[in-house]
């Protein structure tokens, strides 16, 4: 399975605001609430990033945690690519 | 033993009857030869099957007919358990396979194959009486049949036509779909009855040589019908009547809306009919359509549960699709699959669209969709579509993921399972 960089997630991530007309900070600090990136679309980032890679992330792996920031996200990603 | 049919129901033996490239009528076709009974025969073309169909009317046997790809082998072996002899059909030569069970048939029973749309094909009894619903006096036409032989909507234009007069036939091969209308037209088809599928693929593939079919009448069944696909035949045949049928293996034709517009009246709910009314009660329990039906098959009597999922909109009761895979449950929001395809369909850019729940972290599933784009407009982007569907569905029901085809997927039957 081909993983995707941190820069290719956030450019995913910008896409999925980016349909909605909004757009994605460059700090990865940015408020997950204040940007208006809801859990409808950290799944649709989930079947982006799923769609790229050809497989199915594991989400059982990681566990929870606390996502609030753009960062969050993208940490979370990339660990759950590697798991 | 085999009794003869009433001559009365071959009143249509002297129609046209236009297949693969041969012009003659009912009475004309070829012969099959003396076949067994029960017998299932498998063809690969449809005057093999009409001439199927007149052997059975004359001579009153047990049949079921259908295409040889609709039958694999393990429902061979399934129906010769049962009784019938396979006969494979080939114009003037065909071959017999004996039943494995001897049994005592059921004269005049014809048995159709259902469209399998949720699962394996199922077998419906019927006879050619129950498969004629259409008994009133026609004005004469020639009918386009494009359906899979053997199928419910293929006897529904074949019992017409022999029941009939003046009621002609130009039978489509599979492989002759993509070029119809020119075969239409050619042979003045004035009446054609297609799946909502059947219709857009038309459409979308050219619209000018349909609209050079002298089309009076065009009928829609077999899928959900929504109002944009009306609306486009409308505009193409401003004069034609367009008619919309719900129609099942399972409960004949009970359903008939001729106005132009989606779905059916409120009001044709719980209708009691008279004494001597053949109309079919229609009920809504819950959200699933129910049909008591003077049409139903054999062994279906009573009120029949279609499986089929139900919304009201104004006066209008609208078949939005399936109960089993119409209900996409985004994270404790339930939205209609069929609702969102409408939402879509009704894009001036899109020509076909299906819509599906697709696994999903936090939510559970997710609204996917796969678009065919019409040609007839530029280019439209997820994002144009995402933002359409934004203006007209709540957040949940928006489809997230747009898988773009290119060119609309459809099955033997014409139906695309949306």
């Amino acid at each position: 399975m081909a993983e995707l960089t941190r820069e290719q997630i956030r450019d995913l991530m910008g896409a999925v605001l980016e349909a909605q007309g909004k757009t994605l900070p460059a700090d990865d600090g940015a408020d997950l609430r204040e940007i208006g990136f809801r859990s409808l679309d950290f799944s649709e980032l989930a079947l982006r990033v799923e769609d790229e890679i050809g497989d199915e992330l594991n989400f059982d792996a990681p566990g929870l945690r606390q996502i609030a920031k753009v960062g969050d996200v993208l940490d979370f990603i990339e660990q759950l690519q590697s798991a | 033993m085999t009794t003869r049919r009433r001559s009365t129901a071959l009143i249509g033996d002297d129609n046209t009857v236009v297949a693969g490239g041969r012009t003659a009528t009912w009475r004309t076709l070829h012969k099959l030869p003396q076949l067994p009974s029960p017998a299932a025969v498998l063809v690969d073309n449809g005057a093999d099957a009409l001439a199927a169909v007149r052997h059975h009317a004359v001579h009153g046997t047990e049949l079921l007919v259908a295409t040889t790809s609709r039958v694999d082998l393990s429902m061979r072996e399934e129906l010769a358990d049962s009784g019938f002899a396979i006969v494979i059909a080939k114009g003037d030569e065909h071959s017999v396979e004996p039943a494995k069970l001897k049994r005592v048939e059921e004269s005049g029973r014809a048995w159709l194959l259902t469209s399998g749309s949720t699962g394996r094909p199922t077998r419906i009894g019927h006879t050619l009486e129950s498969l004629t619903t259409v008994t009133t006096q026609q004005q004469p036409r020639t009918w386009l049949l494009p359906y899979s032989p053997g199928t419910y909507a293929w006897w529904q234009v074949v019992t017409m036509s022999l029941t009939q007069a003046y009621q002609g036939l130009v039978v489509i091969e599979p492989s002759e779909l993509e070029i119809w209308p020119s075969i239409a037209a050619e042979h003045g088809v004035t009446a054609a009855s297609g799946t909502p599928t059947f219709w857009r693929q038309t459409i979308y593939r050219d619209t000018e040589a349909l609209a050079e079919v002298p089309l009076e009448q065009i009928t829609l069944g077999g899928e959900p019908v929504d109002q944009t696909i009306l609306d486009r035949l409308r505009e193409i045949f401003p004069k034609a009547r367009v008619s919309w049928i719900y129609a099942s293996s399972e409960v004949g034709a009970s359903i008939v809306v001729h106005d132009g517009q989606a779905g059916f009246p409120k009001a044709w709910l719980d209708r009691e009919p008279g004494p001597e009314d053949e109309r079919p009660v229609i009920s809504v329990d819950g959200d699933e359509l129910v049909i008591t039906s003077p049409h139903h098959g054999a062994g279906l009597d009573g009120a029949v549960r279609t499986g089929d999922r139900v919304e009201f909109a104004g006066d209008r009761v609208l078949i939005t699709g399936r109960l089993d895979t119409d209900e996409i449950n985004v994270g404790g929001s339930k939205v209609s699959a069929g609702l969102v395809r409408n939402v879509l369909m009704a894009h001036p850019g899109v020509a076909w669209a299906r819509v599906f729940a697709r696994k999903a972290p936090l939510v559970g599933r997710m609204v996917a969709a796969e678009v065919v784009a019409s040609p007839a407009l530029g280019p439209i982007t997820d994002q144009d579509l995402v933002q359409w569907c934004s203006n007209r569905l709540p957040d949940y029901g928006v489809p997230r993921r747009i898988k773009f085809l290119a060119e609309i997927p459809q099955k033997e039957t014409l139906k695309s399972d949306v």
